[in-house]
């Protein structure tokens, strides 16, 4: 059995803020149970606010610097997601969920305005502007996807005066993340993936791990006193990639079996036949040999050179691993090791100029790290039958046997998606007190602005949250349906953020359910043709009816004179042929 | 063969008798019992009424209403009209020239003065359309010599902004006389004269009369030259008393115009400095600008607008796709030829996307290149800077070679040849002529010369609308590009006014208002939308209706024409 250490939590490695510009980054690698590894990137640029407003850009992205002067947004945040934080296995997310965001695209930014109106434009030229230097259909976040969150979101930075600035928040959970998502953000760096950690970021490894995300947060920070700020931009990655699965080459990414010598099999059961094998499961506490050039794909070149050179913040690449896990470090520079909080934590000062590799070769381990259990699980799914309603079920579950929890659960639905607040329930296993403690609720209008709820909830200790609520689709117009109609159209996740236990840090501990599958009742495409058509059809028998009783004379069956034309012909043809046989 | 043959024969002789007997069993259908009674005139009028009423219908209703329902909606244009605009037929553009003469001196010389220099400018003019015209300015008779003149800097009458140039004549005692002094922040020239050089007035030339239209004949030159280059490459208005241009000078003179950017009220100005390493990694680039550049700015302000930005990026060399540079031992440096610099900018990932906001950017590079390939230099002429037309100036900085590294922070003083190159890369970005020496001077060219740029732009604009609306009736245009192309016309035709009369100033407003209107016209989105939309598909759509209702109208129509015929 293993013996568990405990487990660093990753927002104790980020160093303070300085009132200077500078530059700052870090990699954390902690190694997951099922042989997966979170690989979590934090880079940091700080500008000062002077030289941020005489548009003189050092650190500071100058495209995306004149976005947000040009939108007046004073605090961004952007995310670009993928897959799915598997908590029950994976423990507790990466900075208590503040750097994630919902499957797909999420952004949210306070931006300057006298009235709700210019504060709503200057969003859409916010949007129209990210979509482009980010390839992302940014620019489809319209007054249908935003709505203005009152209780799940708090400023990250410190704001001068806060009261003309207004909080938007916009979803778009059917974007697809890919790497022109990734190009631009790396571009944004100063060290462009050239140099330091972020020349680990390979689109084709990033976006084949189990889950992903990317996170742009720009804050104003002031020292005490609102003198001395600085602007300062912050962007993660983080993804957990399975080790089996990162290794494989790029050029043969097919899994296929090892050759049956290869495969150690379970000795203790019978064999028929010579090539038949109980592969043996990795035993508790086996750890797969890996090292970072294989699972990125790219080997690491050296420290970017614009982070600082002695300190804390020189050690850019930290393991989160047992003292006892060996790693072996391989390269021709000169590099330091540290353990900085904790012996559980050995971080590296890279070399400059110099290819640098972790290796970490295949161990059987005796200690483990205690994966920390998160403060609340949540799942999402739609229930109910037919074309026409439905209802959502959210299921909450407080792990902690002690500690309850109030929480506030937003969620943000298209308009065609209809609930029915009367049936919205809220029910807790352990009593039969009503757990929300404060609603609020903004109706969606149709084609004008789409459902905002947002619920304070409190949940007991070790008890599970039902919440149910019925709702009706509408149908939608011809022309509003996606090309990929049948496919369902995507409900955004719903999003916790959690007020009791308060986080450390002022960043909030947030999680998101899934994004949610709805299926609509689709129309026939080709209905309007064939509608022209019948019509069409129908109108012209009735014209040529009324019309030929207008025009033709009527005559007795026996006045008819002759039978000229076409018919006579026939009548001719068919009295010969029966005068052929009747006459023979 | 042959029995088949026989076969047939048996057959069809064997049909005949049948066909002689049958005529028994269809005879009610072949010769009825009665006859219909023959059809009243009254009925057979009412039935071509009925046809008639129908086809009146469908003619005088239906197809006007179908007509008008697809019709696409195309507002009036003058095209005529903008032709004669493009085609130069309208206006042609005229330089007059007013330069007010302060003369220290009695009425009647000074009349008799401006009267000799004008004969002299006049035989100097090449080119009509540009002509100067001297006048008298109005000098307070109270005035006493020459202190207080110089007191009060500008004089009375140059206040006026439509006057060009103002022309002092100071007497002196000593020096070389006569003898000129161009202001170079002032619209001022000083000519420096003997008291015995004052033409009598019997005489007809003098030597101060040639002198003063020699010295005015060179400042304006330039001006002159570029006027008349903008107005022989439109066509039509090519005044017919002008001589050509040298070839040289026709080419330097296209060379400069197509270097300089559109005119706009806002103009963004953006450094980078680009290092394919990681140093230099920041720049004193503040008060370098503060220092080297906001003067410049400040004197252009009343022209356009400037935003200024700065970026640093590192790791971006140059686009890999030219040539390497080669090492060239004769100048000791690292060579780049003249033909690849065109490809120097590394598009793909310089971040040099245009500022957010209205108006151009204009881009300035500075490239400090890698340690292992400095100095880096132009092959040809050993150059370091270029200027790319209508985009922005490169420049190359190789750090000094005496410390072994380079620099981590670029200071001050060594960006100031970077500065000056910039903003002489700026100055001919924005077309300023390269003489006189006189910086109000310049810009009252430039007005001029883009004042003309402008009229010819706007006009070309809308010949090409007026040729698109010929050629594509497919497009519909809607009210606003009527409204557009008539303000445009306006505000050209107020333009040409003023230029006729002097008005610079006003010249350049309506030009430039002219300008944005007729390209507002000319980009009008909703032109576009309908033209892959064409005339079959409207036939298809309502085909399952037209098809059926036609054929018994026409097949009534033709029988009735057909029995009114027999």
């Amino acid at each position: 059995m293993l013996s568990f250490l405990p487990l660093l939590l990753l927002n104790a490695l980020i160093p303070l803020g300085s009132a200077n510009a500078d530059y700052h980054e870090r990699l954390l690698l902690r190694p997951l149970p099922q042989s997966a590894v979170l690989a979590s990137f934090n880079f940091r640029s700080n500008e000062t606010s002077t030289a941020f407003e005489e548009q003189n850009f050092r650190y500071f992205p100058r495209s995306l610097g004149q976005i947000l002067q040009h939108a007046r947004t004073k605090e961004l945040h952007l995310r670009f997601s993928l897959g799915r934080w598997d908590a029950e296995s994976w423990g507790e997310r990466p900075w208590n969920g503040a750097r994630e965001g919902g499957t797909g695209v999420e952004l949210w930014a306070w931006i300057e305005g006298q009235s709700e109106e210019e504060a709503f434009s200057r969003w859409l030229t916010l949007t129209n502007a990210l979509s482009g230097l980010f390839c992302a259909s940014l620019n489809f976040i319209d007054a249908t996807k935003t709505i203005r969150p009152v209780m799940s979101f708090q400023p990250e930075g410190n704001h001068a005066n806060s009261s003309n600035l207004h909080l938007l928040h916009g979803t778009l959970p059917h974007e697809v993340v890919c790497t022109e998502n990734l190009t631009p953000f790396v571009k944004l760096l100063p060290c462009k993936g050239k140099a330091g950690i972020s020349s680990l970021l390979d689109g084709h490894k990033l976006f084949d791990a189990s889950w992903q995300t990317m996170s742009i947060d720009v804050r104003p920070v002031c020292a005490a006193g609102g003198k001395d700020c600085i602007l300062e931009m912050e962007q993660t990655v983080d993804m957990v990639l399975d080790i089996e699965r990162s290794k494989r080459p790029r050029d043969n990414p097919i899994p296929r079996p090892l050759p049956i010598e290869e495969i150690a099999c379970d000795e203790s059961k019978p064999y028929n036949a010579a090539d038949s094998c109980y592969p043996l499961e990795d035993s508790d506490g086996h750890q797969a040999a890996w090292n970072l050039t294989e699972i990125f794909g790219k080997p690491l070149k050296g420290a970017c050179p614009l982070t600082a050179e002695e300190g804390e913040n020189a050690h850019t690449v930290c393991v989160n691993s047992p003292p006892e896990r060996t790693i072996q470090v391989n390269t021709t520079g000169p590099y330091l090791e540290a353990n900085l909080a904790g012996d559980t934590v050995r971080c590296y000062k890279l070399p400059t100029g110099a290819d640098f590799d972790l290796v970490f070769p295949s161990q059987q381990m005796t200690t483990g790290l205690v994966l920390a259990t998160p403060p609340l699980f949540a799942a999402r799914s739609i229930n109910g039958h037919g074309q026409e309603r439905g209802s959502v079920q959210a299921v909450i579950r407080n792990p902690s046997t002690s500690q309850a929890v109030e929480f506030v659960y937003l969620e943000s639905l298209p308009w065609f998606m209809k609930p029915y607040l009367h049936t919205l329930r809220a029910h807790v296993s352990s009593s039969t007190e009503n757990p929300i403690k404060e609603t609020y609720y903004r109706p969606a209008v149709d084609r004008k602005r789409g459902t905002h709820l947002e619920l304070r909830m409190l949940i007991p200790a070790s008890s599970t949250l039902t919440l149910t609520y019925d709702f009706e689709k509408a149908i939608l117009r011809y022309t509003e349906y996606p090309p990929d109609a049948n496919r369902g159209f995507d409900v955004a996740p719903a999003i916790i953020r959690l007020i009791t236990p308060p986080s450390s840090d002022g960043k909030g501990t947030y999680l998101r359910t899934t994004s949610l599958l709805l299926p609509l009742p689709t129309p026939d495409f080709s209905m309007p043709y064939n509608v022209i058509i019948l019509t069409s059809t129908v109108m012209a028998l009735g014209f040529g009816n009324i019309f030929n009783l207008l025009v033709r004379r009527f005559v007795g069956a026996d006045e008819v004179q002759g039978t000229g034309g076409l018919k006579g012909m026939l009548v001719a043809k068919v009295a010969r042929i029966r005068g052929m046989f009747g006459g023979s | 063969m042959a029995p088949t043959e026989g076969a047939n024969a048996s057959s069809t002789s064997n049909t005949t008798p049948n066909d002689l007997k049958s005529p028994g069993t269809p005879p009610a259908a072949e010769t009825p019992k009665t006859l219909p009674p023959p059809e009243t005139k009254e009925s057979l009028r009412l039935r071509q009424w009925v046809i008639a009423s129908f086809w009146a219908v469908v003619l005088c209703l239906g197809l006007p209403m179908w007509w008008k329902t697809t019709a696409i909606y195309r507002a009036d244009l003058p095209l005529q009209h903008m032709t004669d605009w493009a085609e130069g037929k309208i206006c042609k553009p005229v330089f007059p020239l007013r330069i007010a003469v302060e003369a220290p001196f009695q009425l009647p010389d000074a009349h008799n003065l401006i009267r000799t220099t004008q004969h002299a400018l006049d035989d100097l003019n090449e080119f009509s359309a540009h002509h100067l015209r001297l006048i008298l300015a109005d000098i307070p008779v109270a005035r006493n010599a020459s202190q207080q003149m110089v007191t009060d800097g500008m004089g009375i009458s140059s206040n006026d902004r439509d006057i060009a140039l103002l022309l002092r004549l100071i007497p002196v005692e000593t020096g070389t006389t006569p003898r000129s002094m161009l202001q170079t922040y002032a619209t001022r020239l000083d000519i420096y004269y003997a008291a015995h050089q004052i033409p009598s007035s019997s005489s007809t030339g003098s030597p101060l009369a040639t002198f003063i239209a020699e010295e005015l004949h060179s400042i304006f030159a330039e001006e002159q030259a570029l006027l008349a280059y903008q107005l022989s490459t439109n066509v039509g208005a090519l005044t017919p008393k002008m001589k050509a241009p040298s070839p040289e000078k026709v080419a330097e003179l296209e060379r400069q115009s197509t270097r300089a950017l559109k005119y706009a009220p806002t103009y963004h100005l953006t450094f980078s400095l680009f290092s394919p390493t990681s140093v230099p990694s920041a720049w004193e680039i503040e008060s370098a600008l503060q220092q080297y550049l906001a003067p410049l700015l400040e004197s252009f302000s009343f022209i356009s607008n400037f935003t200024v930005d700065t970026q640093v990026q590192l790791y971006a060399g140059f686009s890999p796709s030219i040539r390497q540079p080669e090492y060239d031992d004769n100048l000791k440096a690292w060579t780049l030829r003249r033909e690849d610099l065109s490809g120097f900018i590394n598009a793909a990932e310089w971040p040099l996307s245009p500022s957010i906001g209205v108006g151009p950017t204009v881009n300035f590079v500075l490239y400090v290149p890698d340690q292992l390939q400095s100095p880096l230099l132009i092959k040809e002429n050993g150059g370091n800077s270029w200027l790319v037309p209508q985009w922005g100036g490169v420049l190359i900085l190789n750090p000094p070679t005496s410390g072994k590294n380079t620099p981590t922070v670029l200071t001050k003083d060594a960006l100031a040849p970077a500065m000056h190159a910039f903003s002489d890369q700026l100055m001919s970005l924005l077309g300023f002529p390269q003489t006189p020496n006189s910086l109000p001077l310049r810009l009252a060219t430039l007005e001029r010369v883009r004042a003309a740029s402008l009229l010819f732009s706007a006009s070309s604009t809308l010949g090409a609308l007026a040729r698109l609306t010929k050629a594509l009736p497919s497009i519909p245009i809607p009210d606003t590009v009527a409204k557009s192309v008539d303000l445009t016309i306006a505000h050209l035709q107020q333009s040409c006014d003023s230029l006729r009369d002097g008005r610079f100033q006003g010249a350049l407003e309506h030009a430039r208002t002219a300008e944005v209107e007729a390209e507002k016209a000319f980009f009008e989105r909703s032109m576009v939308g309908q033209v892959y939309f064409p005339d079959e598909h409207k036939v298809a759509v309502y085909l399952p209706l037209l098809g059926p209702v036609a054929v018994p109208l026409v097949m009534s129509l033709l029988k009735e024409i057909k029995s009114v015929v027999r």
